[in-house]
Order: C-alpha cells, then structure tokens, then sequence
C-alpha cells in the first residue's frame, strides 16, 4: 500500500471574531498513488480548507497528516514550501500564470526553486510543455495565449516537478464546456500514465467523472471516513 | 537563482519605467552630489595647488607699514637680521616699487617699476623670455637697465625688438634713458604680483634714480627646503613684533593661502556632503515606499510563486536584488550625472578636470547599502505574506 495522502482526525479551527468555526472537524482519508479522486461539496463546506491541507499551504488544527509519508503538522514555512516544490503541483480556476514571463519561463519556475541546473530546466520544462500540447506556444506570453492554453501551460507547469500529487483547484471553473472537457481528458490522460489526481469542484459533472469520489459537507466527509 | 533574480528585477523595473525612474531621482541626485564634491574637490585642489604653486608657494612677502619712529628698521640689513634670528630662511630680497611713466617714441605708458636684486626671477621661478635679467654687477654699478614684463613689453614694442632698445622713464622733474636688456615669459599674476604688467630695474639703480625711499618698501624671503612656510612666517612675524610692534609690517605667504583655500573647499564640501546625505536618506526612502507599493501589488505574484515552492528566504532574496539592482542603476545614473555636471563646471571656471574613480567606487558601494537596507523591509514583509491569503488577492 502506498498512500501519498493519509489524513487521520484532521480539524481545522480558524477564530472569526468571538467565534470558531470548524472548517475540517475529524476529517480521516486516505490515498492511494495513482487514484483519481474527486473532491465535492458546495462553497463554505469546508473543501478548500481541504485542498489547502494537501497542498501543504496549510497546516492542521488538530489531527495528523501525511504527503508522500512525510507528516507535514510540525513543519516550518521553509520546510512546507519544500514539500509543496517536490510532492505537489497546483492547477488553478485562474491559471495564476506569471503575467510578465513567458510560456517557457513559467514553467521553469518551479524547477528554479528546486535548484535544478538551467540546462536541465529548459529541457524538463520543453517536454513538458510537449505534453501538454503546446511546444508552438512556448515563447508566448500569457495574454497572448486562449483560457484553455493557458490552462494548459498552467498544468505543464505542475507536472514539470513529476510530483506525488496533482492538485486541482475548480480547474474546468474558468472554461467553456469544450475546452473544460479538453482539459479534463488530458487529466485522464495523465492519470493512466500513473499520475495521482486529486480534483476539487463543486460542479457534478466534473466530480461525477472522477473514478472516486467523497463529498464533504460542514466539514465532515459525507458517509463518514473515506 | 540570483541571475534569474536579477533578471526578474530588470523585467519589473523596465514594465513601469516612469514610476522606476521617479523613485530613484532621490538616489541619483543624493550619488550625483557625491560625485560632483569628490570629483570636483580633486580638481579644484588640483588647480588651487597648481596655481599657488606657480605663484611660489614657498615665498613669504613682508611689506612694511613703519612709522616715522622705526622705519629706518626697514633697510637693506633686515634681510641678515631676519636670517639670523628665524631659521629656515633662504633668500631675503629687498623690492621698491612706485608708478611710473614710462615713453618709447610716442607709445606712453602708466606701470609700476619695481627696484629687484639680481636673483628676483629665479626666487620667484619667473623665467627669461628674451635677452637677460640682469646681473649683481649692474646692481652695484646702478646701470640704467630695465627688464620688461611680457604685456607691457608688447604695448611698448607692438613690433618686437625691444631689447637693446632704449625707454624712457619719468619720475618728478625729469626723465631718464633705459636700455631694455630682456622681456619676460607670460606668467599668471600670483595674489602678490601681477608680473606681465610690471618693469623691473637692478634696486641700487632704482633708489638712486627714480625713487629715494628712506626705507625698504617689501622683502620677499624664499623658505629652505625642508621648512613649512606658514611656521616660517609665523615666526618672522612674532620676530617682528617684538622688533616694531604689529602695525608696522604686513606678512603673507601663498602658503597662507592654500590653508585658506582648503578651508573654504572643505566648507563647501561639507554643505555638498550634506545635500548628499540628505537626498540618500530621502532616496532610501523612496526605494522602501516604491518596493513596499510593488510587494503590495504583486501579493498575487508572491502567492504564486509560494504555491510553486519558494521558501521565505527565496522570496525575500527576490524583493532585496530588485531594491539594489534599482539603487544601483540609480547609483550609475547618479555618477553619469555627477560626472557631467563636475565636467561643465571645470570648463566654467577653467579647472583641469580630474575624474574621481574612488567616487565611483564609493557611490556604487553606497547605493548597495542603501538597496540592502531600505529594501530589507519590504522584502520581509513580503517573504512573511501568507500563501493562501496572498493566492487569493485579487
């Protein structure tokens, strides 16, 4: 067995004033490298506070967990940004590209922080980019490049470090149907290359395409531990 | 990572460049003022230097104020008396001098003559143009010899020729006849002397002759190798005092000068120095407000790269090469300007221009330190942003 996300009795307080609110209350899950899963739940249910635990932005209130069999609830900032360098790569609603670089550059920019030499950058970084399907958009900025290219670019740039995880936050949120559908193959695609993909959305069409599902509601998953 | 960095400062410093270019006037002017005293402090002590020196920076000139109690102090033994009680003193020449009227065929002049030993030019490294200054023996013999001063000579003798020639000089009743036996070199008017315009005659001629003074106008005492003038004039003076009291007698040396005038360069060193200080304060501040406004604005950035895996230390690194690389473009931008502006105003007032590289030097080194330390905070600030907040900044 080989969990690249093993969650035990997570909560995760955050203080509103006079009052706490329980966005994660004794959440347990587990994942297996190589899953698909999907992560459902209406706004305020407590799915980013998820997303933002696996991807290591975040750390636990209460609970234990585990990225890639290492315990990340006692680490320091520098140590965390390791870990979310090595073990997760991030596909967002917005793209969150880098306006000012290029395709090429911002796609390098994770392997930058990991201190990778620039030979073997630009090589990683073009293959990637290969992948993805736009080694013809390389020298292109941002806002010359369609929402669905640049999403794509985007997802380049979270394979590039061949991380345990791909995390995706609402990836398709910012798409049209097609080009969401698109982006959801070349997922697929990447998931029967043995990648492990971790989706969250609230929409049912994404979520009820994911091989495996939870649903989390008022931070507790749905049906209990998953 | 650091040339990245440095790349990445270029690349933001080039997408605003007005907003780039305002913030750093303060550091360009606060480097160009640093520029503009050490450079123009080198040329002016360069020039100062140069001309107190053709001036002979090691002569003294007593000039006597007497009274009618103690002029006969005033005579052609003070010199021996002066040698004998202050050391360090080479040479003592007695000079005479008065306006005179002086005719060559029907050019009419108004000059001062002065009544010099034989060794006048040498002491005051005033060189021969033409013939020959003249000799100990004229001095003793009272020849009626003159040397001329380059421009009145040229006024006199509009077409050359005037030695061996004969002038005439009017003094009172009557005239007298002159044979010139030399022109002198052109050379700059010293606070003392103004050369060119003056004539020269051996001093035994010119108090028999043209002027019976009964006491020795001025002295002008060359300083041994080996002693400071300003000591040395200092002890002739307290020498004097004693002699005749204060009021009668008058001590300068170029040396006096000099001191002078590296008091007043300093003084307006310092006033530079001070503009200097404070426009590198108000830069530095700048610097902080520009980066505080750009760590504001790229919180999304910041939030990114997070997510991507910089660590605090990365990011503030980031943020710090971006506040030097600015300060230091500032920095060249203020040595250009500083450089220009010292450049125009050697041309102004005709000083040899000298460029100070330890300005360079010390400009660069400063608008690091200011980078480093105004950019410290707002690198901080940037490098404790929190990753999800700053993802989620619009």
């Amino acid at each position: 067995m080989d969990e690249v996300i093993k969650m035990e009795h997570i909560s995760r307080y955050f203080v509103v004033g006079d009052s706490i609110v329980k966005a994660l209350d004794d959440v347990s899950l587990s994942v297996e490298r190589g899953e698909f899963l999907g992560i459902m739940g209406p706004s305020g249910s407590g799915k980013s506070t998820m997303m933002n635990l696996i991807g290591c932005l975040d750390t636990p209130t209460d609970g234990r967990i585990l990225i890639g069999g290492e315990d990340t609830g006692s680490l320091s900032e520098t140590e965390l940004a390791y870990i979310r360098n090595r073990r997760i790569g991030f596909v967002f609603q917005q793209f969150n590209l880098l306006g000012k670089l290029n395709a090429l550059d911002n796609v390098i920019t994770p392997l930058l922080y990991s201190g990778m030499r620039v030979g073997e950058r630009r090589d990683r970084a073009m293959q990637a980019l290969e992948r993805v399907g736009l080694k013809d958009r390389m020298k292109h900025k941002p806002n010359e490049l369609s929402g669905g290219q640049k999403q794509r670019v985007a997802i380049a740039r979270a394979i590039v470090t061949q991380p345990d995880i791909i995390l995706a936050d609402e990836p398709t949120g910012a798409l049209d149907t097609t080009t969401g559908n698109q982006i959801m193959d070349l997922f697929r695609s990447l998931h029967q290359e043995g990648n492990t993909i971790v989706v969250v959305t609230h929409n049912d069409e994404i979520g009820l395409s994911c091989p495996r599902l939870i649903r989390i509601r008022d931070g507790k998953i749905e049906g209990g531990e998953a | 990572m650091f040339f990245e960095n440095i790349k990445l400062a270029f690349k933001s410093m080039f997408s605003n460049k007005l907003r780039t270019f305002l913030s750093l006037l303060g550091i360009v002017i606060g480097v160009g003022s640093v520029v503009a005293i050490l450079t123009l402090g080198a040329s002016a002590s360069g020039s100062i230097t140069q001309s107190l020196e053709s001036g002979g920076i090691d002569t003294i000139s007593l000039t006597a104020t007497p009274t009618a109690k103690n002029y006969d102090t005033f005579d052609e033994k003070l010199g021996q008396r002066l040698m004998a009680n202050v050391e360090g003193i080479d040479t003592v020449i007695g000079i005479n001098s008065t306006r005179v009227r002086i005719r060559n065929g029907k050019i009419i002049k108004n000059n001062s003559a002065y009544g010099v030993s034989s060794d006048y030019h040498t002491v005051n490294n005033y060189n021969v143009a033409e013939g020959q200054w003249f000799t100990a023996e004229d001095n003793i013999q009272r020849t009626q010899v003159v040397v001329l001063g380059a421009s009145i000579a040229e006024s006199l003798f509009p077409d050359g020729g005037a030695v061996g020639s004969s002038i005439s000089l009017f003094r009172n009743q009557g005239s007298k006849s002159y044979t010139v036996i030399g022109v002198m070199e052109k050379k700059d008017a010293s606070f003392t002397a103004s050369y060119d315009d003056s004539l020269y005659i051996p001093y035994n001629t010119f108090t028999q002759r043209l002027q019976n003074m009964p006491y020795v106008g001025s002295y002008l005492i060359k300083v041994s190798d080996g002693y400071n003038a300003v000591t040395v004039s200092d002890n002739i003076s307290a020498y004097l005092n004693l002699l005749v009291g204060s009021d009668s007698f008058f001590v300068f040396s170029q040396a006096n000068l000099t001191e002078i005038a590296s008091s007043i360069t300093g003084t307006f060193g310092t006033f530079l120095a001070a503009i200097a200080g404070i426009s590198l304060l108000v830069g530095g501040i700048g610097i902080m407000n520009i980066m505080l406004v750009s760590v504001a604005e790229r919180t999304k950035e910041i939030g990114i790269r997070k997510a991507l895996g910089a660590s605090p230390k990365v990011i503030k690194g980031q943020f710090i090469t971006e506040a030097v690389v600015l300060t230091m473009v500032g920095g060249v931008l203020g040595i250009v300007l500083g450089t220009g502006i010292s450049y125009l105003v050697c041309k102004l007032v005709s000083w040899s221009f000298s460029v100070s590289i330890s300005s360079y030097v010390i400009s660069v080194g400063f608008s690091t330190f200011i980078g480093l330390f105004f950019g410290w905070y707002p690198a901080k600030k940037a490098a404790r942003m929190d990753p999800i907040e700053s993802l989620n900044y619009e």
